[in-house]
């Protein structure tokens, strides 16, 4: 559904983290080597009903979004027919259901006309605009199932406005019970338009207004339903807006519709109510519309990029049974979908990375080779589906950056990416993974074993460009040093102040490093000089913390820390420091802006 | 002259040449015309691998379109050039001629008395022409282990990839025998090549094509009446070529080569209007590339080496070695460590002089001198026009030829000041005292030459009179002479060192000053004029032209003298000097001062020393007896004062000067600051190495000053000479002290000199001398003194 655009002035941070909260260690000035642990995590016992992995499939938005001639000949959004899903449907079936894209979802305005006019039954819920769908929404449904895919529907949270008929509409299968029932006497608004009238589920006649729409669409068998609008989130906040009984409700309410129903969530869910959308949910948006609502389906700018920034935050609340929503997938069409060959590679790479469902917005029926070749990578969708977490950046340097993620058989996905408008070198270092020596590295894109890389790969990537690789370890583990943050022999500048975290080694970090307030270790000491990959481990509950780090006299090097999630969570990145022979100091310098709270840094004992 | 000076008439211009010596001295340019066939050499002059990796520079990552002034890479054989993007699957060159310059001799003053500066009638240097290459199997997706190395003392930039099984190799070179730049791409492992070689024009010409080659090709002539053509064909021993419209095809290729060459039918004669009539730039380009296609790639090759290896000379250059560390970064990734981390890098640092002398070997061999963007454009609109800038910009240039062992690459310089002498006499004759002109010689005389602060090459002036500019050209002009010992040479360039006499004798103005003791005395100062670029525009007695003007006499009294002409004048000239008002030190300041007054009147943190030419690249300010105490404090006091925070080359001055003064940690500092990476348009170096101007947020361009005028405060960091004394080592910064040496560095009084150190101590000096000659040698503190017979050597040990 439409959304209001604002401009984005705001840069992909260059953001990088460790994979996954390390282990805490000893704490204190700790000399002994340690050695990195990174614990894995795995899901046990059977796997859930629904959203198992990802779900893969096609969504209608983003060719209704679209302004792309002859897309929507009727107005915006009147791309949206059932000849127009069917032919979806078809093409989806005949090109790629084999590799397990299988949804096939109807986006917002199957009850509108072209004008955008809803239409309602008698009981206030959406009914199919005949224009658009002749045949009904059942039969459509019956028609996708009959190609062997699934059928997927859209509403938005609330009573819509236009369901509430003076409040006098009654609720199917409710006896007694009308829409004024279902909403406060106050007629809030609520969702991301404020577009429906706020829930009152403090009465019970509303959870059957919920129980009405459910059995409605579950009853043309629907099997996954995207819910719109959803606060907090949407852009929308407070308690007007916070849909969370919303979500239970629908969850509860499917759960009695005789008929699994995916739900999703949409759009740029709030963070902070992880839980409850993890809890109720199986899967959430996280970001804004990845379409540009302009003459293409989407603009690198506006808004593909971003998402590389948002992505971090929402790494540990991904898993079976519910996953991070990066949005359509609009890479089957070079023309229509607005981007550059290497940006269409690096969007499907992130998604896959981040274990976003995959669903094309494209016409299926238009996919160019180059675009049915990455939608159809084997390797690469198995990256999306298989059992390793999301990956978290590892390292940042500008605009390059290096996502991985461990895998159950100790082997690494590595992506590498170049967000700056020009090719550049991009280099993943094995010590921000915790091994050093030889390591095997297949290339996924291009179904290739590029044979032994010894402690680094770098790549020549075109702008916005990326490479996916399994990283195989042949060396050993990194020896390292650890240096907790808040050992005695630190100097501490400015606001900053150690503090007790439970998360945390050695239990406390220090934090408050705000506006010129610095981070001192005094006493790094190495054997030999030379660049060292170093690693920080760090909590930022914020998308936009930077700290300069610097060794010695060092110009140092600026860098922007991937958002952990919360203020608990412990995630680790790396960065090159030169470092002399001896005693080293390293600094973190919050300069005119906020730093994360620091837990500690480890340092390898030779150079690498 | 008179007061009212008429305009010479064409019989005037032909004999003003004449005198100048312009019609035969400028010998040295080659305009572009048939060459002879070359000496091709029988056996590899190639150097082994391990010898090359000594002055590589390296790279993992290939340009874009948008990027080529940051990420290119140039090649040149002195007159034609590339920027190469190296893309696998997307080869760009950004191609060039140094004589493919629109506007003209523009010698009609504004209302100002100025010159109009714009670029149709001042005019610009533009690029000759784009050459891509596509192959549109190797998009970088696919590629693995790219890797791009600038070899600088053979002159090849090559391109390295794997795709598959199969490992891919492209050379670009431009080799000055062949007259052509050539694209040759090899494989190993069952690679191929297919695609496609287009050729445009960046004047809205129309490329044809022809299949007999094939070959792709366009002319045209600029409004100026500048005519210029360029053409490209392809071969391959293997697979197929062909054409497909106005580009060439290759398809099923396990080698193909790719010639192309260009150029105008310019040349260096004011009396012929710089054009050269039986020049047909069209078909001569075809013949060139079809002539060079006829050779195997081998030949073409070791061609090109051996003629660029000779021109890269033996200068070798060894500031310590860099750890294991340091090497397994690319140079773009050396840069951003060298400054991330503020760890000495000595063999990035020495590789950084080294591609200075690669830019000037590549850009100044037989054409117009390099620019303010030596010889390499990315496109039509390059800052200030990428003219010839009078006012540090190309004399910093051309302090490197001699410094760095490339003495023939002055020539270029020198060929240039004479082919403009006639137009810059005649101009200077006819409008520099026209009553507009705000620095016009009050007395109403005019005679020589000066020019303005930018000077093209059709013998046209830009912007603003620069009058001391002449003596500027005439101290760097000198400096060669000092550097070769060259009488000869010498002879060449009498009439310029004359010609700028004569200006100043015209000019000079008596003034009255009182000296601190109350005594008065009469004194001759410079008219009207501006200390560049700031303060008054009618200041007298500017310090920069006081300093100029007495570096000029005394030059040419030295000239006279060596040559045995002009006696009776240079008593004259001698006299004047006597009279110069040289420069005090301000007492309300205590710098030196800038304009003949105590007062300070501009930024003291303005980016030109101009008040301190007499400190660097004159040498009247000595941190030794010769100076007063407070003159050598005043002087350091205005430097210290201009910061250590500008630019590109406003900072090699500054690390030449603080040379002078023996501050080594200062100099070295602002050396390295030249290094910091230009990030989104930043002042510094691109990853190219290239220095970068900024201009605004986010937006920098490309300037060459300080790609030669670091290095040349490096090797005055390294020696210090003057005609009959040498010192070793007079600023030699901590890190690069514990051990280094150099090797054919310039020596003024005719040397040049190799010498080793360990801990800071000379261990070893040897003096070559093609003139033979006498000097003091200093060094470790002690002095000797040492004489050279003509072509002969001296080593000296245990210092």
């Amino acid at each position: 559904m439409p959304q209001s655009r604002t401009s984005r002035t705001g840069l992909v941070l260059a953001v990088a983290a460790g994979l996954i909260a390390a282990a805490p260690l000893s704490s204190g000035r700790a000399q002994a080597a340690t050695t990195t642990t990174v614990t894995q995590t795995s899901t046990t016992g059977a796997p859930p009903a629904l959203a198992a992995t990802p779900y893969m499939g096609w969504s209608s938005w983003s060719m209704q979004s679209s302004s792309y001639p002859g897309l929507n000949p009727n107005g915006s959004y009147s791309y949206l027919t059932e000849a127009n899903v069917l032919k979806q449907a078809d093409a989806l079936a005949t090109k790629l259901k084999p590799y397990g894209y299988d949804y096939v979802n109807i986006d917002a305005g199957w009850w509108m006309d072209d004008a955008w006019n809803e239409g309602f039954d008698q009981y206030g819920r959406q009914a199919p605009n005949p224009g658009r769908f002749p045949d009904g929404m059942k039969a459509v449904a019956n028609r996708i199932h009959a190609l062997g895919l699934k059928a997927g529907i859209y509403l938005p949270v609330g009573l819509e406005k236009g369901a509430y008929g003076g409040g006098r509409t009654p609720i199917w299968n409710a006896p007694g019970c009308t829409t004024a029932d279902v909403v406060y006497p106050d007629l809030r608004t609520t969702n991301g338009w404020d577009s429906s009238y706020k829930l009152n589920f403090g009465n019970p006649c509303t959870q059957k207004y919920v129980d009405s729409q459910a059995q409605l669409i579950a009853g043309w068998g629907y099997d996954f339903l995207k819910l719109d609008g959803v606060g907090p989130g949407s852009d929308k906040s407070g308690d007007q807006y916070n849909n969370v009984p919303d979500v239970a409700a629908w969850q509860q309410a499917i759960a009695t519709a005789g008929r699994p129903v995916h739900l999703e969530l949409s759009w740029k869910l709030d963070r902070d109510y992880a839980a409850q959308w993890k809890q109720y949910s199986n899967g959430w948006r996280i970001d804004t519309d990845v379409e540009c609502y302009c003459g293409t389906l989407v603009t690198w700018d506006n808004s593909v990029k971003v998402r590389w920034n948002e992505a971090p935050a929402w790494s540990d609340v991904a898993g079976p049974g519910g996953w991070n929503d990066l949005d359509s997938l609009d890479v089957g069409n070079g023309a229509m979908d607005g981007i550059t060959p290497a940006e269409r590679q690096s969007y499907l790479t992130f998604w896959a990375v981040n274990k976003s469902p995959l669903f094309s917005g494209d016409d299926l029926t238009q996919l160019d080779g180059y675009g049915l070749s990455l939608l159809t990578n084997r390797e690469v969708i198995g990256v999306d589906q298989n059992s390793s977490p999301v990956a978290r950046p590892v390292s940042t340097m500008g605009d390059q950056q290096v996502w991985a993620a461990r895998n159950a058989d100790g082997s690494y996905t590595v992506a590498l990416f170049n967000l700056a408008a020009a090719p550049e070198p991009v280099t993943a270092y094995w010590a921000a993974l915790g091994f050093h020596g030889n390591a095997s590295v297949r290339d996924l894109w291009n179904h290739q074993e590029l044979g032994d890389y010894r402690d680094r790969i770098t790549e020549a990537l075109p702008a916005h460009g990326s490479r996916l690789f399994t990283v195989r370890p042949g060396g050993s583990p990194l020896a390292t040093t650890a240096y907790e943050a808040e050992s005695p022999d630190n100097t501490l500048t400015g606001t900053a102040a150690v503090f007790a975290c439970a998360t945390c080694s050695g239990g406390k970090k220090v934090g408050n490093l705000y506006q010129g307030a610095t981070l001192r270790f005094n006493d790094v000491t190495v054997k030999q000089a030379g660049i060292y990959t170093i690693t920080v481990d760090y909590i930022s509950g914020s998308s936009d913390r930077t700290a300069r780090v610097y060794s010695g006299t060092g110009s140092g090097t600026s860098l922007a820390f991937p958002d952990t999630g919360d203020w608990n969570t412990v995630h680790r990145i790396s960065f090159q420091l030169g470092l002399k022979a001896g005693t080293n100091t390293i600094t973190f310098d919050s300069g005119s802006w906020y730093s994360p709270d620091i837990d500690r840094i480890d340092v390898p004992q030779a150079a690498v | 002259m008179d007061d009212q000076p008429t305009r010479p008439s064409r019989r005037g211009f032909l004999s003003l040449a004449a005198a100048a010596g312009a019609a035969t001295a400028v010998g040295g340019f080659a305009p572009f015309t048939a060459s002879a066939a070359p000496v091709r050499p029988t056996a590899s002059p190639l150097l082994a691998p391990a010898q090359a990796a000594r002055n590589q520079l390296w790279w993992q990552a290939p340009a874009s379109a948008d990027t080529m002034i940051t990420q290119g890479l140039p090649v040149g054989n002195g007159r034609l050039g590339a920027l190469a993007g190296n893309d696998p699957a997307a080869e760009l060159l950004d191609l060039t001629d140094l004589t493919l310059w629109t506007g003209g001799r523009n010698d009609v003053l504004q209302s100002d008395g100025q010159f109009p500066y714009g670029r149709d009638d001042f005019g610009s240097y533009t690029l000759l022409a784009q050459l891509t290459v596509n192959i549109p199997a190797h998009d970088l997706g696919v590629v693995n282990n790219y890797r791009r190395t600038l070899d600088l003392a053979q002159g090849l930039l090559t391109t390295t990839y794997d795709i598959g099984e199969a490992s891919y190799q492209r050379q670009i070179y431009a080799s000055r025998p062949d007259d052509v730049v050539v694209l040759h791409f090899s494989q190993r492992g069952g690679g191929s090549y297919t695609g496609a070689v287009s050729l445009a024009g960046t004047h809205g010409e129309t490329t044809g094509a022809t299949d007999s080659g094939p070959l792709a090709s366009f002319g045209g002539t600029l409004a100026n009446g500048l005519r210029y053509g360029a053409a490209v064909t392809l071969s391959s021993s293997t697979g197929t070529v062909g054409r497909a419209g106005t580009s060439l095809t290759f398809s099923g290729c396990q080698d193909l080569t790719v010639v192309v060459s260009g150029g105008t039918d310019y040349a260096p004669d004011f009396a012929a209007g710089f054009r050269d009539p039986s020049v047909d730039p069209l078909p001569l380009a075809q013949s060139k590339v079809r002539a060079a296609a006829g050779q195997t790639p081998t030949a073409l090759l070791h061609t090109h080496v051996a003629d660029f290896r000779a021109a890269f000379g033996s200068f070798a250059l060894d500031l310590g070695a860099s750890s294991d560390s340091q090497r397994l970064l690319d140079t773009a990734g050396r840069l951003q460590a060298r400054w991330r981390d503020n760890v000495p890098d000595p063999e990035l640092e020495a590789g950084y002089l080294q591609f200075g002398r690669y830019l000037m070997v590549s850009g100044s061999r037989g054409s117009l001198p390099l620019n303010l963007q030596g010889l390499w454009l990315d496109g039509n609109d390059p800052g200030w026009m990428a003219d010839y800038h009078t006012d540090i910009n190309v004399q910093m240039n051309y302090w490197a030829a001699d410094r760095l062992g490339l003495p023939a690459c002055f020539d270029a310089f020198t060929d240039y000041c004479l082919a403009q002498l006639p137009s810059w006499t005649d101009i200077t004759g006819r409008l520099f005292n026209s009553a507009d002109n705000r620095y016009a010689n009050s007395s109403g005389k005019v005679a020589g030459w000066t020019i303005a602060i930018s000077t093209n090459p059709y013998g046209g002036g830009g912007w603003w009179w620069h009058p001391p500019g002449n003596a500027w050209l005439c101290l760097n002009l000198f400096e060669h002479y000092e550097y070769t010992q060259d009488r000869a040479y010498l002879e060449k360039i009498y009439p310029l060192l004359k010609g700028a006499v004569q200006f100043w004798e015209a000019r000079l103005v008596g003034a009255t000053v009182t000296d601190p003791s109350g005594a008065t005395r009469e004194v001759l100062i410079d008219d009207s004029d501006w200390s560049p670029e700031q303060g008054p525009l009618n200041a007298r007695g500017i310090t920069y032209a006081q300093e100029l003007v007495w570096n000029l006499f005394g030059h040419y009294g030295t000239a006279t003298e060596v040559l045995g002409r002009d006696s009776e004048y240079a008593r004259t000239v001698a006299g004047l000097r006597q009279r110069l008002y040289l420069p005090v030190v301000s007492p309300t300041t205590g710098w030196l001062e800038e304009w003949m007054t105590p007062d300070n009147l501009g930024d003291p943190q303005h980016r030109h020393l101009s008040p301190l030419i007499g400190l660097f690249p004159g040498d009247r300010i000595r941190p030794d007896d010769s100076t007063p105490k407070d003159l050598l404090a005043g002087a350091t006091a205005l430097l210290t004062a201009r910061g250590m925070n500008s630019y590109g080359w406003a900072n090699a001055w500054r690390a030449a000067c603080w040379a002078r003064l023996k501050h080594a940690e200062n100099a070295y500092r602002l050396y390295v600051t030249n290094l910091k990476p230009a990030v989104d348009g930043a002042n510094g170096s691109a990853a190219n190495l290239f220095d970068i101007l900024n201009i605004s947020d986010g937006y920098g361009i490309f300037q060459i000053e300080a790609n030669l005028g670091t290095p040349s405060a490096a090797v005055e960091m390294l020696v210090y000479s003057r005609p009959g004394y040498v010192e070793l080592l007079p600023a030699l910064p901590t890190a690069w002290a514990a051990s280094g040496s150099v090797t054919g560095v310039g020596v003024r009084g005719g040397f040049t000199a190799d010498f080793g150190w360990k801990n800071g101590r000379i261990s070893q000096v040897t003096l070559h001398s093609a003139t033979g000659g006498s000097t003091t040698l200093a060094a470790n503190g002690g002095s000797h003194r040492v004489s050279v017979a003509p072509g002969g050597s001296v080593t000296l040990r245990n210092l």
